[in-house]
């Protein structure tokens, strides 16, 4: 029934995938070249079901992005219908606020090794 | 401790009634289509054709809905009990169970609010074999639940009580514990003079005159007849049967522009969804809108472009009465995996205000309707009971399986983290208090950032309505899985990807 379970099995997340030094080190290398951008990881939750895989993990966004227009922006790469339900969780358990910049999320939430880590995910279905 | 409540044994008498029922319906059925004055349109086993392509499918529908009525018809239900101490919220009303007043005004408010179960023989959902939503429908009933509060508000005078709301069943209140330890003496046992669903409706002719209310034989003022009225009609709204404008037909229907068909499983927002689309449909509910949040936002703009039906003239009336009132649903995710404990707070004090008419959501894979709390316990109505169809075209059904009598609690931390929060806004000045009211119990999350806010102006235009009602292509949201497993290449995807 899930249309997504053949997962790639080397799918395990980002954080996973990477020692915390070969990430600091990516953040350092990606920032030098590119002060006025924000690294941040996008990946989908690990039980989602209905919303498809995206082909990229990785995203440099300009700073005064805001969450609003970041998400359309994802939400146009899978080209999902407007009515489908798509949420951004920070960190695997808050929502962000859509008025802000990234940078303000950044601010807030980056990681140690200075990615910002996001989930995506839609709603669970109810039927028992 | 008595072991069979009372209520206990009425379930197991319904359950037993069903086989009788089962016999009548047929021979009902048989009566109806010799007299031509409707077909039969529940299938069945008995004159089915042999070999039939979708004879495997009928026969797991039936066997589904026979296991269905096993597991929600026959449920030994436990007491809730409620403290005395700490006051219960339901959407806006506090009450403090301490005196057998406020128990009184409980059970008013409670025993009041539309409840809708699943149903078992209605006629058949167009494109399938379903006769009953036991075991998929509980998230469609929940939203029928909240549309249902909805139009509560929206049509009947401020706090209306049904007036024949019964006792409560199956709760424990502190405040009578020193009487009696098992049974509270105040609370008297419930008496139903007839069992639930087992409206065998006599056969007239299904018409308009059945949705007037009927006359009851006792005295009440020409106001209360008048709110009985609505309140019947009100109901015969959500009748399972595909004329109903909230009925289960008319909402798996409308579902099928999302991808969805009976016996699929629904989600809390594609429910909003369903719920904006049938309010825009039906004729009924004249002066109402359902605005759906998208992306967590309120789009004021969009609320106002929505309701304000003023001619564009100008200078505008000020007296002239265009404006709708209107819903406001907000499909939210309040976590990952399980709830995020920051939220509970936040939660809490939307369920207190007033303009809030409930959340749909549940614990994991079952739906609820949120109605309130009481402490760290939320309060709910729960569609997971199996009850046969009334015939709501009948003018005179009782609406008594419409109510619920045993209020029931579970844990905030079991809440799914899906739901859709509802609200209501009569005209514009409570619009603009709703969103105030609403942002201030919003600021109250211990996490850094609001479940949802409200902005001025008007959402990007993502063709938001346009597209929706598109009927091709099922599913249309889910990409195949092929093209992205191509598109899915590892040499690539640890690139950057430039915005």
């Amino acid at each position: 029934m899930p249309p997504f379970d053949k997962v790639q099995p080397q799918n395990k997340p980002f954080k996973q995938r990477k020692s915390l030094a070969t990430r600091k080190q990516e953040v350092a290398g990606i920032r030098s070249k590119f002060p006025n951008k924000i690294p941040v990881i996008i990946e989908r939750y690990d039980r989602e079901k209905y919303l498809p895989p995206l082909d990229k993990t990785k995203f440099l966004v300009p700073h005064e992005l805001t969450v609003t227009q970041f998400v359309t922006i994802i939400r146009n790469r899978m080209a999902l219908l407007p009515t489908q339900a798509f949420y951004l969780l920070v960190n695997r358990s808050g929502l962000t606020s859509m008025s802000l910049t990234m940078a303000q999320v950044y601010k807030d939430h980056q990681d140690e090794d200075g990615f910002l880590y996001m989930t995506y995910a839609s709603q669970e279905m109810f039927g028992h | 401790m008595n072991s069979v409540s009372p209520t206990t044994a009425q379930y197991v008498g319904v359950v037993m009634q069903d086989e009788l029922l089962e016999s009548q319906r047929q021979q009902r059925m048989e009566r109806q289509s010799s007299l031509g004055l409707r077909p039969p349109q529940t299938p069945d086993p008995s004159r089915e054709a042999p070999g039939e392509p979708d004879e495997m499918d009928k026969l797991k529908a039936k066997l589904m809905s026979a296991w269905n009525n096993v597991k929600y018809g026959w449920t030994v239900k436990s007491k809730t009990s409620f403290n005395k101490i700490s006051p219960v919220t339901v959407m806006g009303h506090c009450f403090l169970l301490n005196s057998e007043d406020e128990v009184e005004r409980f059970r008013l408010a409670f025993v009041s609010r539309i409840w809708l179960t699943y149903r078992k023989d209605f006629p058949q959902l167009e494109g399938s074999t379903w006769t009953t939503d036991c075991g998929w429908g509980c998230m469609l009933r929940s939203g029928q639940m909240l549309l249902a509060q909805g139009l509560l508000v929206h049509l009947m005078p401020k706090d209306w009580a049904w007036p024949d709301a019964q006792q409560l069943t199956d709760v424990d209140f502190e405040v009578f514990r020193p009487r009696s330890p098992v049974r509270a003496g105040g609370v008297p046992i419930p008496s139903f003079s007839s069992p639930r669903g087992s409206n065998t409706p006599e056969k007239t002719l299904p018409s308009d005159h059945g949705l007037k209310c009927s006359q009851r034989k006792r005295p009440e003022s020409a106001r209360d007849r008048q709110a009985e009225s609505i309140h019947h009609k009100l109901i015969t709204w959500f009748g399972d049967q595909p004329s109903a404008p909230f009925g289960v037909h008319q909402l798996v229907e409308i579902g099928k522009s999302s991808g969805k068909k009976a016996g699929d499983w629904y989600g809390p927002s594609v429910v909003a969804h369903i719920l904006r689309k049938a309010v825009a449909r039906a004729s009924v509910v004249q002066n109402l809108a359902v605005y759906v949040a998208q992306d967590c936002t309120v789009y004021k703009d969009d609320v106002v472009h929505l309701c304000d039906t003023s001619p564009k003239k100008t200078p505008p009336d000020p007296l002239s009465q265009a404006w709708k009132s209107v819903i406001i649903l907000v499909p939210v995710r309040l976590g990952g995996e399980a709830l995020n404990p920051s939220y509970i707070e936040c939660v809490k004090n939307i369920l207190k205000l007033d303009c809030c008419i409930g959340i749909i959501g549940g614990k994991p894979k079952h739906s609820l309707f949120f109605i309130g709390f009481q402490d760290e316990q939320l309060l709910y109505l729960d569609p997971h009971y199996c009850q046969n169809v009334v015939d709501v075209t009948q003018g005179n059904f009782s609406p008594e399986s419409f109510h619920c009598t045993s209020p029931k609690k579970m844990p905030f931390s079991r809440m799914d983290p899906s739901c859709t929060i509802g609200f209501y806004a009569q005209n514009k000045k409570d619009f603009e208090s709703l969103c105030s009211a609403v942002s201030v119990a919003l600021s109250s999350s211990k996490e850094k950032y609001p479940i949802f806010t409200f902005v001025e102006g008007k959402g990007q235009d993502y063709g938001l309505d346009s597209q929706s009602t598109n009927h091709s292509g099922p599913a249309a949201h889910i990409l195949p899985l092929g093209q992205w497993c191509r598109s899915n290449n590892r040499s690539n995807s640890d690139e950057f990807v430039f915005l």
